[in-house]
């Protein structure tokens, strides 16, 4: 706690300032709404559509905060048919946007395992057998791709550059302020409605607590909020508590993503347009992809989704062994590192769909279920999301009326509804649910659902994350002995290192061989690719709830899941340490961890609160 | 006494990231230079802190930045620039390379600010940063200065006092010593060293009422030319890489006499 | 066109090191390019300085000398070494980047219509005009610099960066010709004097042969769940004065003093070695508790041997930058080798 305790009341301080719409989040979906609302608040004549009730006599006063300290710093390389994207910007030009291009080849390619440490089921070894005759450099690449996976005619964006452009488009026009940098702590909520949002705090120890040069987080009033911050936002999940979820629906499925942007190897064969998608490796339920940009230079990562049921999934080292597998590595070997980065994707799509809407405020992206599960296209989703709303505030401007919850959900709510985005996300709804129970299963249900459109399903109920993670010795039973576990945990508390290296060392997998410029230690990705950073005077927004249950846990595994090395082992006491320097705001935490929130089962003892900095690349 | 402070800066890619020098049409520049992240150069943001900070002490002064850079990217910076200080901008599109002349680059900015119309130059403080993560000559702001008849510099600044005496100044000379000075007053140029202020918070009422200069101003940005007869020739990256002898599991006691043997050695 | 060199006396009417240096390159540049070599000083009295390169063979000798002219203050100075340059009819200038030159070069190169080119590390000649070299970005990349000096009237001013030539030794009669430069305005700033930490705090020893980094790793919990900045500190201190090192430190150190940390409280930013802080000179570099980050290290530059202590065998020291990686606890290394010193 700091000495520095402030003899007043936060409140006299806060600042309060007066729009018409605030944004949280500049992501794909903002984006979309930004792009889709700005030229039409003018009408042709030079006059507003509508005056602005902050400012009258202005046009509408439109704001976004997004955390980030730049917009389109985050990570993504994108693959997507682009549908809402084009339909926003019929003329587009791709060659206009940094590392886009249109897609010119796909594949999918299943990996072998060439070091003999991967856990395969009977039924994996039976489908490897199967495609004996497709082997070529441990991998056979499917002779066939089913029509729902594929992106062609599509496009390959790199979101750091795609958001970096569109955002430049929206502040230009002067109609509305991207503002980077700045933390939105959650919705202002006044009975059923909410009035706008409330920033963070600045200027306070990691606890909160104020110091020296304290600043209040200034409320900005809005007759409608837009609620973009993603899966893993503050805002949007306090809007979840707030009013619940529709009956039936949760957030049970997640998958981290970490990837990198590489500038490959002189020479490499690799063609720009060229999509490889893999599974198999390094364990079964882990996919990969690789897109190849413009200029040598590629797109890459894995994810590691939430039914691997390991407790010590950590995604840097299964990245490091899935780039050098051989049918990879032979493309990759003597590339260089450019970024590098996380985030978590919310995979139950439309089954994690929250409300939509309520008197003063929209939801919109990924936190508000777009993402398609089936065919694992989520920007695009989000962007139409986005559109749409920008469409609906749009008539409802023009028309006179208000941002309620009623008028929200026929001019927005009711298009969502009626579109492509709504018609295909059912399809899609049960699409992973085989995968609960297991990998051959999942691969069966998602071929099912996406060869008949989602009318037959491999459906069955869905587990909440933390009630999988098994014990360590439960998932190492076939290959580490429990008392070795036991003596492993114990050498890694003392050094206050994870378990995950030692572990998997254990376990076979080979030592990654550092070369400094592409294989490099976690930390120098965080460095070198990453470039993460973090402004002081911010408060710690990873927070472990209740302390009973971290002493309760025994895998640590927000520990070992930890895209950034934030979160360590405390030799001092049950409750991890949490170094907010190395955050990449993956949110990776929130999810990863075995414990249920002390009061709602849906959540869990890891509360992901807004916080400043994270990543510093926008090649991504 | 009131003050006018132009404080002069620019952008440069943020610190952290990966430079690597390739041949352009113009010369050299950075590779991807347009998709790297940038930021305020930090001397110069010591310079604007210093400047608002003490424009918040006396009464009726003004601050402006005068930024010269290629137009959209400074507009992305100053989305976050914005939101620290008060200040008005005067923008002037043109390359923020480190690859440019610093005589042309005090042409051009001391053009922009001799435009500013409500300058009253015996109120002018020119500020700018000693040194810049770009091309870091250390020669921009004295020739601005020296163009607009300002005779009282002073380099590499940590703290500026004003007294009854005038203007004290702590500048930064050899050997981690200062040297203190008093100038009877404006006009006067300060380059910055790091200053004494930390980065002050993202205050986002500032941002919306600094943005009422801004977008006008980067909307009115005028090109410079930044003349000829000046060129930089075979940038290259320094390629020591050394051998690392990484030594673990060494006796503290034996790693203690070796460092001492090298050290005395 | 002549080449002209410029310096300053220090405090004791000596020429400064880095004076000396930029002397040598003069010569060579004056040989290379085949003209005469003339030289003006500046300073309180420049007769002692004057004598100490009596025998550099130059053309010319110039002055500018005085009460006025003994502090460092721009305005004298630009308008001294504006007339030391007219006087001596300079084509090119060659001056020591001392922090007082550097100060005032640029302001002398604008007034005479000149050109300015600073802080160069090596200087060539190519087709009969300099060729010099300097830094960019911060030390990440070095490139050469060309100039059409057919596009400017005045002189072509180059700054020397210390450490970047041998020490001229030709000392020889000298008598510099006066050049006279009228007062008049130029005494708005009157310099009060210096201020420094007293002896005993001092920690920024610039001649010193090594360069000992403290980083935040120094600051943060230990092995027992403490933070312990107090023995880091007397540590760190006890180094210092047995070895008569300078210290450095990491930004993010330094950082930690503005976050309201704990942390050492001899440290300011005047210490800092990195992409925004300094990039001293010294033979040897010891970097403890630091990680080795990429914008550190260009504050290494010019470090010839570089050893580091860090707990992290993957950190980026690890990856080519330090000759040596100690992987230990930095308190058991120093204390011991504290010990060891007092010996």
């Amino acid at each position: 706690m700091s000495d520095q305790m402030p003899e007043f009341n936060p409140d006299d301080l806060r600042q309060s300032m007066e729009a018409d719409i605030v944004c949280v989040g500049y992501g794909p979906a903002t984006a979309g709404f930004l792009a889709t609302l700005i030229p039409a608040l003018m009408n042709e004549d030079g006059t507003p559509i509508a005056e602005s009730k902050a400012m009258p006599g202005m046009p509408p006063q439109v704001l976004c905060y997004e955390r980030a300290d730049d917009i389109g710093f985050g990570v993504s390389g994108i693959v997507t048919k682009g549908r809402g994207i084009r339909a926003s910007f019929p003329d587009l030009d791709l060659s206009q946007i940094p590392m886009a291009c249109p897609v010119t080849e796909e594949k999918v390619a299943y990996l072998y395992d060439p070091v003999g440490a991967s856990r395969k089921s009977t039924g994996m070894k039976a489908a490897e057998k199967f495609l004996l005759p497709f082997k070529k450099n441990f991998a056979a690449e499917l002779p066939w791709i089913p029509p729902f996976l594929r992106k062609e005619p599509g496009m390959l964006l790199s979101m750091g550059q795609f958001l970096s452009w569109t955002g430049a488009q929206a502040m230009g026009s002067g109609m509305a302020q991207i503002w980077p940098g700045m933390p939105v702590e959650k919705a202002l909520v006044q009975g059923d409605k909410v009035t706008g949002v409330r920033l963070v705090d600045q200027g306070v120890a990691k606890d909160g607590t104020p110091e020296g040069a304290f600043m209040p987080g200034m409320d900005v009033k809005a007759g409608l909020t837009v609620v973009g911050d993603g899966p893993v936002g503050p805002v949007g999940r306090g809007l979840n508590r707030e009013f619940g979820m529709p009956e039936g629906n949760h957030q049970r499925e997640w998958a981290v993503g970490m990837k990198m942007v590489v500038d490959l190897p002189e020479g490499c064969r690799l063609k720009p347009g060229t999509v490889l998608h893999t599974l198999g490796y390094p364990e079964p339920e882990i996919f990969g992809f690789l897109y190849v940009y413009p200029e040598n230079v590629a797109s890459l990562g894995i994810f590691v989704p939430s039914w691997f049921d390991s407790p010590v999934r950590t995604a840097y080292r299964y990245l490091q062994h899935w780039m050098m597998h051989p049918y990879l590595w032979q493309h990759l070997q003597g590339g260089t590192m450019r970024s590098w980065g996380a985030k978590s994707l919310l995979e139950s799509g439309r089954r994690g769909e929250p409300f939509l809407t309520g008197d003063g405020w929209a939801r919109i992206g990924e936190g508000s279920g777009t993402t398609n599960v089936l065919t694992g296209s989520g920007v695009d989703e989000a962007w139409t999301s986005g559109a749409q709303l920008g469409q609906a505030v749009i008539d409802l401007l023009r028309e006179g009326r208000e941002f309620t919850k009623d008028n929200l959900d026929v001019a927005y709510a009711a298009r969502r509804r009626a579109s492509w985005l709504e018609e295909e996300s059912v399809q899609s709804e049960k699409a992973r649910d085989g995968f609960q129970k297991g990998m051959v299963t999942g691969l069966m249900g998602m071929a099912l659902s996406g060869l008949t459109r989602g009318a037959i399903n491999l459906s069955g109920p869905q587990k909440r994350v933390y009630e999988r993670i098994p014990s360590l010795e439960e998932y190492y039973r076939d290959t580490i002995p429990a008392g070795e576990i036991i003596r492993i945990r114990d050498a890694c508390r003392a050094k206050g290192q994870s378990l995950h290296d030692a572990l998997m060392d254990r376990a076979g997998w080979p030592s990654i061989p550092f070369d400094g410029k592409l294989l490099v230690s976690h930390q120098d990705a965080l460095l070198m690719g990453g470039k993460v950073q973090a402004n002081p005077g911010f408060a710690d927004h990873v927070r472990f709830l209740d302390p009973q249950a971290c002493a309760r846990c025994r895998t640590n595994i927000c520990v070992e899941a930890c895209s950034g090395q934030a979160i360590t082992i405390n030799p001092d006491g049950p409750v991890p340490l949490f170094d907010r320097e190395k955050c990449v705001h993956c949110g990776a935490c929130l999810w990863n961890c075995t414990q249920a929130h002390p009061d709602d089962p849906e959540q869990t003892n890891v509360d992901f609160r807004a916080g400043s900095g994270g990543l510093h690349s926008a090649e991504n | 006494m009131s003050y006018h402070i132009v404080v002069c800066g620019s952008i440069v890619p943020d610190p952290l990231q990966t430079l690597t020098p390739v041949d352009g049409p113009q010369g050299p520049a950075l590779k991807n230079e347009m998709m790297l992240p940038a930021v305020l150069d930090p001397w110069a943001g010591h310079a604007l802190y210093e400047a608002a900070n003490l424009a918040a002490r006396h009464a009726d002064c003004r601050v402006w930045l005068v930024s010269l850079g290629p137009k959209a990217k400074l507009q992305q910076v100053m989305m976050a620039v914005a939101q620290k200080a008060p200040f008005e901008l005067v923008a002037v599109d043109g390359p923020a390379s480190g690859f440019t002349d610093s005589f042309a680059v005090a042409e051009a900015l001391a053009e922009a600010i001799e435009g500013i119309a409500d300058l009253d130059r015996d109120k002018l403080l020119l500020f700018g940063g000693w040194q810049s993560a770009s091309r870091g000559a250390g020669s921009t702001i004295q020739m601005v200065a020296e163009r607009l008849g300002i005779v009282d510099q002073f380099q590499g600044v940590d703290q500026l006092n004003i007294t009854d005496n005038g203007l004290e100044v702590l500048e930064r000379i050899e050997g981690g010593s200062w040297l203190t000075s008093t100038v009877q007053g404006a006009p006067a140029a300060f380059g910055w060293a790091t200053g004494e202020l930390p980065e002050p918070p993202n205050n986002p009422q500032v941002g919306m009422m600094n943005m009422k200069t801004i977008m006008p101003a980067l909307q009115k940005a005028k090109p410079a030319a930044l003349g000829n007869g000046f060129g930089v020739n075979n940038v290259s990256l320094p390629q020591v890489v050394r051998e690392t002898r990484v030594v673990k599991d060494m006796p503290v006691d034996d790693i203690a006499r070796e460092l001492v043997d090298w050290i005395q050695g | 066109m002549s080449i002209l060199y410029l310096a300053h006396t220090d405090d004791n009417g000596s020429l400064p090191k880095a004076a000396l240096e930029a002397l040598t390159a003069a010569q060579k540049l004056a040989a290379d390019l085949g003209r005469p070599l003339k030289i003006g000083l500046l300073g309180a009295d420049v007769q002692q300085a004057a004598q100490s390169i009596g025998g550099c063979n130059a053309e010319a000798f110039f002055s500018v000398s005085g009460e006025a002219f003994g502090p460092s203050r721009y305005s004298t100075d630009a308008a001294a070494c504006a007339a030391l340059c007219s006087a001596a009819e300079a084509g090119i200038v060659i001056a020591p980047a001392t922090l007082r030159l550097a100060r005032c070069l640029p302001g002398t190169a604008y007034r005479l219509g000149g050109r300015i080119d600073t802080n160069i590390t090596a200087l060539d000649a190519a087709d009969g005009q300099p060729l010099p070299t300097r830094w960019y970005y911060r030390q990440r990349m070095s490139g050469q610099v060309q100039r059409d000096t057919q596009s400017f009237s005045g002189p072509w001013i180059l700054t020397l960066a210390p450490g970047c030539a041998a020490p001229a030794e030709c000392p020889g009669q000298a008598a510099p010709q006066a050049v006279d430069v009228p007062l008049d305005g130029l005494t708005r700033t009157t310099v009060t004097g210096v201020k420094q930490p007293n002896v005993d705090a001092q920690t920024i020893r610039p001649d010193a042969d090594l360069l000992l980094v403290a980083g935040a790793g120094w600051t943060k919990k230990q092995n027992d769940g403490q933070a312990h900045v107090k023995e880091a500190g007397e540590l760190l201190l006890d180094f210092l004065g047995k070895t008569k090192s300078s210290l450095g430190s990491s930004k993010s150190l330094v950082d930690l003093g503005s976050e309201g940390q704990d942390v050492l409280d001899f440290l300011t930013h005047l210490h800092q070695v990195g992409q925004t802080g300094s990039t001293p000179r010294h033979p040897k570099g010891l970097a403890t508790c630091c990680h080795g980050e990429e914008p550190h290290v260009v504050g290494w530059r010019f470090i010839n041997e570089r050893r580091a202590v860090n707990l992290d065998a993957g950190c980026g020291w690890a990856h080519g930058k330090a000759d040596v990686l100690y992987v230990a606890d930095a308190f058991d290394v120093m204390k011991k080798v504290n010990e060891l010193l007092g010996k």
